[in-house]
């Protein structure tokens, strides 16, 4: 049972050049608890995918689907204020550069305390007081930073990304959301840093019963214990399944090129091409009809400008005309 | 902070230090006897004349006569008026007190109102509020003081008579002058008509001080409003509200408070400003304050009074200029990193 349904989400914006689809009838489920990797290179619109569930809607955005439930709430149906109150609740959020998103004038640790939700704290004013602190302190722990009380004490300019990273996580997990979007969290991390900060949502994951939307740019950064996978390009759904799967097993050609691009234990000989897609992403406004990787896919054929269907194998989705795997005849 | 402290300091005294030598220069490119440039003692045959010129070393060489102004500067003895013949170093400070109340007060106004409506039309960006508030601020802004300030006079004191014409208090309040700050002076004095006289006082002093106070008021307006609107586009804005706060807090306690980094730092450099609009108004005003009281000295060439004026302007308004940089640095921290690269 998928908590997180969205069924042909489609955005559009206004542009200079008209109106464009930046999300195509993009479809996603998340379960309770599941891991999601959402793999999109840059203008695949995934950033605009977590704002459109998130609710920070650009007024001039037209945002339509079939379905984008949450759990037993239409969110498209809310108004501003309760879908607010929703996502505040049940969401968080953390992104890249995440020293960007504390208060550079204010201590962590007041900012970590006024998100401890006012309901949970017992007892008058001091008593309320000293629980904050000691649960802002215990939120510390959980995501792993011992010195709590050093790092509460200190502006976030002070601390590494790696750290902020962290705090940004503690801050994310103070009222205990049921699924943390994560925006390419470890972008320009090292990759010890970056491990642990996988390891530690994965653990929030198992311990709570989190589901974790995990949005990266590339299949190099993917959460080992990630349980599914989908892959956009441009705003359309490319090819979503188990991770394991998609991986091993890709059925669509954009899945193929990312993984072969993506080098994994592979050693090219000195002086040759590295394997990559020919062309370049397109333009908003030059977006191809159709199947939009067309132009660049090495088995397109006339009947990609039409729009392919989204076909499902066992627990594997694609969308495409002319897939890799071999397909059962029901096709 | 110590080491930031120490800088600013340091850079303080050394600007004072800069200051004395040009005040003390002054007196030798003076027309007329640099000794009755300094005192104010003209008659170069009395004691007095050969006492001063004792006490400041003038026979001696001139680094040893720099050394006497400056000691007998340290000691408050600033000779006396050229015209009147009153120790300047005393009414200088009754002065500057009454200069001091008319700036802080002018000061407070326009943070009082100008950061609030700046805020108030950040949020309200684009909407009917902010038109009128950026556009009644820039017209405003626009204004030399001397006009304005004659403007407000003919409205406010000749047409409606809501205020004086000029001067700090009624003459038949004869409340005895100790720190020139005149609702200071009427609070301490054990005057029989207190009330009546406190009163007076404030008539007398709105209208000054809300002419002093258009130009800050508007400029901490606009830099609000702008400080505001870039605060509200940086990513820990969005953050916050993606973390479920409430916008209400999110603007108490991160929007406004980090708004107002640009402003407390604007603060000083206003003060500047207000300063030489300062001298206008008490002009105008016939407000009895250090400004007034150095315009008077250069029509007279009053030359110890135009120095002890020159002198107490320039400190106070460096003075000021580093408490600002010091409080910013302190409340905003990262800016000691930026600068520095210290904590």
């Amino acid at each position: 049972m998928s908590i997180l349904d969205i069924r042909n989400l489609t955005i559009e914006l206004e542009t200079s050049a008209g109106v464009v689809k930046v999300v195509d009838k993009l479809s996603l489920q998340i379960a309770e608890g599941e891991i999601h990797t959402l793999v999109g290179e840059s203008g695949s619109g995934k950033s605009l995918l977590a704002k459109a569930i998130l609710g920070f809607i650009n007024p001039r955005w037209r945002i339509t689907a079939d379905r984008l439930w949450w759990r037993h709430y239409d969110l498209l149906a809310l108004n501003p204020a309760q879908r607010r109150l929703v996502t505040g609740r049940d969401m968080a959020m953390i992104f890249q550069n995440p020293g960007s998103y504390l208060d550079p004038n204010s201590k962590v640790g007041e900012q970590l305390r006024e998100l401890i939700p006012a309901g949970e704290l017992k007892g008058l004013y001091l008593r309320r007081k000293a629980d904050r602190q000691t649960r802002a302190e215990r939120l510390l722990h959980r995501v792993g930073i011992k010195e709590a009380k050093s790092i509460m004490d200190s502006y976030p300019y002070e601390l590494s990304e790696g750290l902020a990273q962290k705090v940004s996580i503690a801050m994310a997990i103070a009222h205990n959301p049921k699924l943390l979007i994560a925006d390419e969290p470890t972008t320009a991390m090292e990759p010890n840093t970056r491990a642990q900060i996988y390891r530690l949502l994965a653990k929030l994951s198992a311990s709570q019963s989190m589901s974790i939307l995990m949005i990266t740019q590339d299949l190099t950064s993917i959460i080992p214990e990630s349980q599914r996978i989908s892959l956009v390009y441009c705003g359309q759904l490319m090819e979503a399944g188990p991770t394991n799967t998609v991986l091993t097993k890709p059925a669509h050609p954009y899945t193929e090129a990312m993984l072969s691009m993506s080098l994994f234990g592979q050693t090219a000989a000195p002086k040759t091409r590295l394997p990559t897609l020919t062309g370049a992403i397109p333009t908003l406004q030059h977006l191809p009809i159709g199947c939009r990787l067309g132009p660049r896919c090495p088995y397109a054929r006339q009947a990609c400008v039409n729009t392919p269907r989204l076909s499902k194998v066992k627990q594997q989705e694609y969308a495409c005309h002319f897939p890799i795997i071999e397909v059962a005849s029901d096709d | 902070m110590i080491r930031y402290t120490l800088r600013r300091v340091v850079l303080f005294l050394f600007t004072l230090w800069l200051l004395t030598l040009f005040l003390f220069s002054l007196n030798y490119f003076f027309p007329g006897n640099p000794l009755t440039n300094m005192t104010g003692i003209a008659d170069s045959s009395s004691e007095a004349y050969r006492l001063a010129a004792e006490q400041r070393y003038f026979g001696g060489t001139i680094i040893e006569q720099y050394g006497g102004f400056l000691q007998q500067l340290v000691q408050g003895n600033w000779g006396q008026s050229l015209v009147t013949e009153r120790p300047v170093f005393e009414d200088g400070l009754t002065a500057l007190g009454a200069s001091l109340e008319l700036s802080l007060l002018a000061m407070l106004v326009a943070f009082v109102f100008g950061a609030p409506l700046g805020i108030y039309a950040a949020i309200q960006q684009r909407g009917l509020l902010d038109r009128v508030i950026m556009g009644t601020g820039l017209s405003a802004y626009s204004i030399p003081v001397f006009w304005l300030a004659q403007l407000c006079i003919l409205l406010f004191a000749v047409k409606l008579g809501w205020a004086p014409i000029s001067s700090q208090i009624n003459p038949l309040y004869d409340v005895p002058t100790t720190t020139g700050a005149i609702l200071i002076d009427i609070s301490i004095s054990d005057y029989e008509f207190k009330q009546a006289a406190l009163r007076d006082a404030l008539h007398h002093l709105w209208l000054p001080v809300a002419v002093l106070a258009i130009m800050p008021l508007t400029m901490l307006m606009r830099i609000t409003r702008n400080a505001m609107l870039d605060v509200l586009s940086h990513n820990y804005i969005r953050a916050a509200r993606a973390r479920g706060l409430s916008e209400t807090r999110i603007l108490l306690r991160h929007s406004i408070p980090n708004s107002m980094q640009p402003v407390v730092r604007q603060l000083g450099l206003q003060f500047s400003m207000l300063m030489s609009n300062l001298i206008v108004t008490e002009v105008i005003f016939n407000w009895p304050g250090v400004g007034s009281w150095l315009v008077k000295a250069i029509y007279e060439r009053d030359y110890p009074v135009l120095q002890a004026g020159l002198l107490m302007l320039a400190t106070l308004i460096l003075f000021v200029n580093v408490a600002v940089e010091l409080f910013h640095a302190w409340r905003y921290p990262q800016v000691r990193k930026e600068l520095y690269a210290e904590h």
